[in-house]
């Protein structure tokens, strides 16, 4: 450290007295517990989950598209109103992947 | 030893012990920063947190370009991960006292002046707490976790001079806030 001024010098040292504690550190079965977790993340519960939520996708595509056909739109503008924001969602993934996992900028 | 980069395309190739090598590398840090921001009132909360990082990292792994260092990502997702935690956890009742710690590891004599002491220790905390995030951290990393400047720097993903006026600005707040009620720093 640089040298510090007068009272800079006090608060530094009533810092070190008084944050001195033990210090803490992970336990020690951390990795058993995590690659548990990993492993329970990728189990067939979660293939399950992915085969429902395509399912309920696919349900709400061929819903709606029945429900505008009904209302007397054309194939195409049908096409568009379904992968125009399916596309836009897909794009922005691809750009931002990080902002899905909500890992965002420090400050 | 392989570098980071290198475990990471072996991960992103499917190699399970290449992630977990990862763990065994960051998973101190990681922990580190995590308790940084937290405090010492959430120990647990910052195991969780520690956990939770490495599951996004994980899930994410296959989208990271190797743009940034490896360990800068890892810092600033637990960055996030600690800092949403906290705001989250900021009204439940701590896990410990700050100050029954401090008083644990440094007996003043005297009744009267240990009581003095703690007030003044307990004030030190409230301050703290009302710094920017930053400034906590960096506070918590160097003068409770015996990190050294290069290591506050590192783990918050700036330059080693920011991180030493990260420091120097927090310790000028502190002395103003504690003068202001009333204590001295000697």
């Amino acid at each position: 450290m640089t040298e510090m001024e007068p009272r800079e010098a006090e608060i530094d040292s009533l810092l070190r007295r008084s944050m001195a504690a033990p210090i803490p550190s992970l336990p020690p079965d951390f990795d058993q517990r995590l690659m548990r977790e990993l492993s329970r993340g990728s189990q067939p519960l979660d293939r399950y989950r992915r085969i429902l939520l395509v399912g309920y996708g696919l349900m709400s595509v061929v819903t709606s598209a029945v429900v505008m056909r009904g209302q007397g739109l054309d194939w195409g503008a049908i096409s568009a109103a379904i992968l125009g924001p399916l596309s836009l969602v897909a794009a922005a993934r691809w750009a931002m992947p990080h902002r899905f996992l909500n890992i965002g900028r420090l400050h | 030893m392989e570098s980071d980069s290198q475990l990471v395309a072996r991960v992103q190739s499917g190699d399970q012990p290449a992630f977990a090598e990862l763990v065994r590398r960051h998973r101190a840090p990681v922990f580190r920063l995590a308790v940084s921001i937290l405090g010492r009132e959430f120990i647990p909360e910052a195991e969780d947190v520690a956990q939770e990082v490495f599951l996004k990292v994980h899930h994410a792994i296959e989208s990271f370009r190797g743009d940034a260092e490896f360990s800068s990502w890892i810092y600033r997702i637990t960055f996030n991960q600690a800092v949403n935690l906290k705001a989250r956890v900021r009204f439940r009742s701590p896990h410990a006292d700050e100050t029954v710690l401090y008083r644990a590891v440094s007996p003043e004599p005297g009744p009267s002046r240990q009581a003095e002491t703690a007030q003044r220790d307990r004030a030190l905390a409230e301050c703290i707490q009302t710094l920017p995030e930053v400034y906590q951290s960096a506070l918590r990393l160097y003068y409770w976790l015996d990190a050294g400047v290069a290591e506050v720097a590192e783990l918050l993903g700036v330059p080693g001079n920011t991180a030493k006026s990260y420091l120097h600005r927090a310790r000028q707040l502190l002395h103003g806030m504690l003068k202001e009620r009333g204590y001295s720093c000697d």
